[in-house]
């Protein structure tokens, strides 16, 4: 290996002496204020954290920013952010500047957790007078505005950096640090400019423009998470490959984009645009290696596996398949979807600018309490609820914060609300509540007697309630109070949703709401807000669950011929299967935090709103090699699915869901109608 | 793990009668009282000796409640057996045992052994239905039956064990056909007795065996 190389920055004066005063390591122990101790409850990792990090907008010193700049390492991969200092607080912005920008324009300039396989390459000014800075180049070409740091510390940050992700130095300017570059001398270059052959051995997981060898980076990653299901195909490797032979769009986007984003910086777009001249030069170069890639093996590196040949044996074992033949009544489909990689390519081209913007983009760390504080307006309210949505999307919510964001992921709270509005809305709703549940308490012994509807109701719960997760701490033990207050609950809402009433699978729902809650009357609203869209799921006749299934069914054929293909020989495509994944939301398929982080990523509705539809053709892609070769009965298939229960990787799912969301693309309307749940009801439409 | 024979298995009746208990105490000889209510289905598998012949035990533990048996109902199909549960202290999951019998008439084998088992006798001083009642209707709708409790294991074994019986006896009395798998049978190779009891499973991940 020539990684020492690599890593060798010792022709860098700075670097030598931060070797020298002590490692980069201990240096960012000081720094490090936030963690405690070295690993977050949610795997996260502070590994550089620097105060007094200035953006300046304006030539004014009074409009400058401070923030905290911070590297954060999540399973291997490494995110940047830099987090302004609320106006109010009494941080030591030092230098003495009074801050006038109003908090709005401020939070623009908040970097959230940019992952450092999207850098390009950071190129570092210590000017003899003045502050140190550095300014960061993306792989899309866009640049962040210098990052001043009142306190010293560039060459820490490129120390810390330096051991975490590969920082090679340019050859042609030393003070410009690439990020992610290759040994070879023409693939550092190429890598440089992003170019679809050029990413490498890097030991972050993959990035919306890295290719199959950082995907094997990243499945080793999914591994150490202890999945063990990992290592067969999934449909993000596929098209993350296919990628290598369209253009990357987001380089041919970025001069213009360039010209949009208010937020570069002279200094900036200069060092921008000279990467892009250089990109133009080495296209040709690039192109050819694209050719080269096409038609030569893959990518070496591969560690779990190759995913292309893998894939071709995949396709073929399904088009020998005698059975395949037999089963295909609609042969023409079959055979154009078990082309899956056609499919893909297809697809590809066409939305290729979507596509590079998610594909394969690394989970990002959980929104955070800073972060969140972002979101909001002086008042409450939440700004940009799609740029919200989205976070969350990508990364889920910090435990702490759930109680707070949940309630407008669920609609309980609406976005432009205000804190004042909000405190108003929580009074009113404790006192309704109250009202409700008052109704049921108020029946007496001997109206109970007559009333027998009730009394089942009741019965049904209080059965039910004490077989509700009570493996959980906050559920355990005899007369727990919480159980209680599941039954309160409930009741309250057999009430308040007569018709509805209760019915089994909605006490899993509430369980984890009311854990984040902790308060009987919030936990109540936000259920009432869940069920608003979860409520055909218990419908007496189930056809809120007969057309999800279907829709699941629908889904498949698009996504997963072959597999669409089997089951109907097999006669499994009623999908019953899918049951329990979708009546209660994957509640029995993963451990309880995973269960939380699901959730709110499916209350995003960022990409769809039957995201978990796409959870379900996911893990079924994943292992439909086994479920065909191994000619799964519907008992056998039912089987299986049941045992993958707390055996499925939930953030490689989320990923492969994601890739699959975007393939369906516009066919997403043909397979699955308006008002299937958890949609919203149509007016007057065909649910209610 | 090899076996003469594999008999499939469902158990069903009312939400809350003690399905998945006496399922756990067959499978792994213990009551977990709060154990999670059952969404869909679960399963059990338990190897068991007959006539000094190996046979495993698939057992389908379904869901309870009315609403999901649109779907539960599908799970009936190719079952060997099925094991009627209602709870002697709850007199209406006694009422309900003709609609879950019409149920498993239609959806499942018409050879299928059923055993009838009230279950909860522990809890005599609670209880809503005698005996009596409970033989009646068997005998009635020629069914086996059995009072049992989960809690205290008594019958459970016997239960699953001599439902198993009287499956063997009908493969013996040339009742199925055992190479036709919609009756719930399957005809193991090897025929070597294998460990018995514990849970099993890996029926679908080690594969090749039963196919
Ligand atoms: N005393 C006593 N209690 C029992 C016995 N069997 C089950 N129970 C109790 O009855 C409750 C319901 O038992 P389960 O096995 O969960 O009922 P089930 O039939 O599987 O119900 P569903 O899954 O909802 O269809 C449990 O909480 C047990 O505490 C028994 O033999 N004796
Ligand atoms: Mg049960």
């Amino acid at each position: 290996m020539q990684e020492a190389e690599l890593h060798d920055l010792s022709d860098d004066p700075d670097y030598v002496a931060s070797q020298q005063q002590g490692s980069g390591g201990s240096e960012n122990q000081k720094c490090t204020r936030k963690s405690n101790g070295p690993t977050e409850p949610n795997g996260s990792e502070v590994v550089y954290s620097k105060d007094n990090v200035a953006i300046h907008p304006t030539q004014y010193a009074s409009e400058r920013i401070s923030g905290r700049l911070q590297l954060i390492k999540r399973d291997l991969s490494l995110f940047m952010t830099w987090i302004p200092y609320k106006q109010s607080a009494s941080y030591g912005v030092g230098q003495g500047s009074r801050v006038k920008l109003p908090e709005k324009d401020r939070n623009l300039y908040t970097i959230r957790a940019v992952p450092l396989t999207d850098v390009r390459s950071i190129r570092r000014h210590t000017p003899t007078l003045g502050w140190q800075y550095i300014i960061m180049v993306l792989t899309s070409g866009l640049a962040f505005p210098p990052l001043y740091f009142y306190n010293g510390g560039v060459r820490e940050f490129l120390a810390t950096l330096k051991q975490h992700v590969f920082l090679v130095r340019s050859a042609d300017d030393a003070n410009v640090f690439l990020v992610n570059d290759l040994q070879d001398p023409l693939q550092r270059s190429l890598s440089s400019l992003e170019l679809p052959r050029a990413v490498p051995v890097a030991n972050v997981a993959s990035s919306s423009s890295s290719l199959a060898s950082v995907h094997s980076d990243d499945n080793s990653n999914q591994r150490s998470n202890a999945d063990y299901h990992d290592s067969s195909f999934s449909p993000t490797e596929s098209v993350g490959r296919h990628r290598q032979k369209v253009r990357d769009p987001a380089r041919d986007l970025s001069i213009q984009v360039l010209e949009k984003f208010s937020l570069v910086t002279k200094f900036a777009r200069e060092t921008t645009s000279h990467l892009l001249r250089e990109s133009q030069i080495f296209d040709n170069i690039g192109g050819y290696e694209k050719q080269q890639q096409v038609h030569s093996s893959p990518v070496k590196n591969q560690v779990g596996g190759d995913p292309v040949s893998q894939e071709l044996q995949d396709k073929n074992q399904i088009i020998s398949d005698p059975l395949e033949k037999i089963a295909c009544r609609n042969g023409k489909l079959c055979e154009a979807a078990a082309t899956l990689v056609g499919t893909f390519e297809l697809i590809d081209s066409k939305e290729a600018e979507q596509q590079s913007l998610v594909w394969g983009k690394p989970r990002l760390p959980p929104l955070g309490h800073e972060e969140w504080a972002t979101f909001l307006d002086e008042e409450g309210r939440i700004v940009d609820s799609k740029a919200l949505r989205k976070r969350i999307f990508y990364g889920g919510v910090e435990h702490g914060l759930r109680k707070e964001v949940w309630k407008f992921l669920l609609g309980y709270n609406e976005f432009h609300s205000t804190y004042a509005e909000r405190e108003f809305l929580e009074t009113m709703k404790r006192s309704e509540y109250e009202t409700i549940k008052h109704q049921w308490q108020s029946i007496s012994p001997a109206q109970a007697r007559r009333f027998a509807k009730f009394k089942e109701r009741k019965s049904l719960i209080e059965k039910d309630v004490v077989r509700t997760d009570r493996s959980i701490p906050f559920y355990d033990g005899d007369e727990n109070p919480n159980v209680g207050l599941l039954r309160d609950i409930l009741l309250t809402f057999s009430f308040y949703n007569f018709d509805l009433g209760y019915c089994q699978g909605m006490s899993d729902l509430l369980s984890p709401i009311l854990f984040v809650m902790e308060d009987e009357s919030e936990a109540f609203w936000c259920f009432v807000s869940l069920m608003e869209r979860l409520g055909p799921n218990f419908n007496r006749d189930q056809n809120g669950m007969h057309s999800q299934l279907l829709a699941l069914s629908k889904l498949v054929e698009f996504l997963d011929s072959p597999l669409h293909c089997y089951l109907r020989q097999a006669d499994c495509l009623n999908f019953f299967f899918c049951f329990r994944w979708i009546l209660i939301q994957f509640k029995r398929e993963f451990v309880y935090e995973k269960t939380m982080r699901l959730w709110e990523v499916l209350w995003t509705h960022y990409l769809s709103e039957h995201f978990h539809l796409y959870m379900c053709v996911a893990i079924l892609k994943k292992h439909r090699k086994k479920i065909i070769e191994e000619r799964m009965d519907f008992d056998t298939l039912l089987k299986f699915i049941n045992e993958l229960s707390c055996h499925i990787t939930l953030e490689a799912t989320l990923k492969d869901a994601e890739a699959l969301c975007i393939i369906a693309g516009e066919n997403k309307a043909a397979c699955i109608p308006p008002g299937t749940p958890p949609s919203l009801p149509v007016e007057g439409g065909l649910l209610e | 793990m090899s076996y003469a024979y594999l008999f499939k298995y469902i158990i069903i009746g009312d939400t809350g009668v003690g399905k998945s208990c006496l399922l756990l105490q067959f499978t792994d000889k213990r009551f977990q009282p709060v154990h999670d209510l059952t969404i869909g289905v679960e399963f059990g598998a338990r190897m068991i000796t007959i006539d000094n012949k190996p046979i495993k035990l698939q057992i389908w533990d379904t869901a309870g409640q009315e609403s999901f048996r649109s779907i539960t109902r599908s799970y009936y199909r190719g079952a060997a057996g099925a094991l009627l549960v209602y709870d002697i202290t709850r007199r209406e999951t006694f009422n309900h045992l003709a609609s879950w019998l019409e149920d498993a008439r239609q959806h499942a084998n018409a050879n299928m052994t059923i055993m009838l088992i009230g279950n909860k006798c522990d809890l005599a001083h609670r209880r809503a239905v005698s005996t009596e009642e409970g033989e009646q209707f068997a005998k009635e709708h020629g069914l086996i039956f059995m009072e049992a409790s989960a809690k205290t294991a008594q019958n459970v074994e016997e239960a699953f064990i001599s439902t198993a019986a009287t499956i063997y006896k009908k493969i013996q009395d040339g009742v199925f056909d055992v190479s036709n798998e919609s009756y719930g049978i399957k005809v193991g190779y090897g025929g070597i007795p294998g460990p018995s009891g514990g849970r099993d499973g890996s029926v679908t991940q080690g594969g090749g065996c039963c196919s």
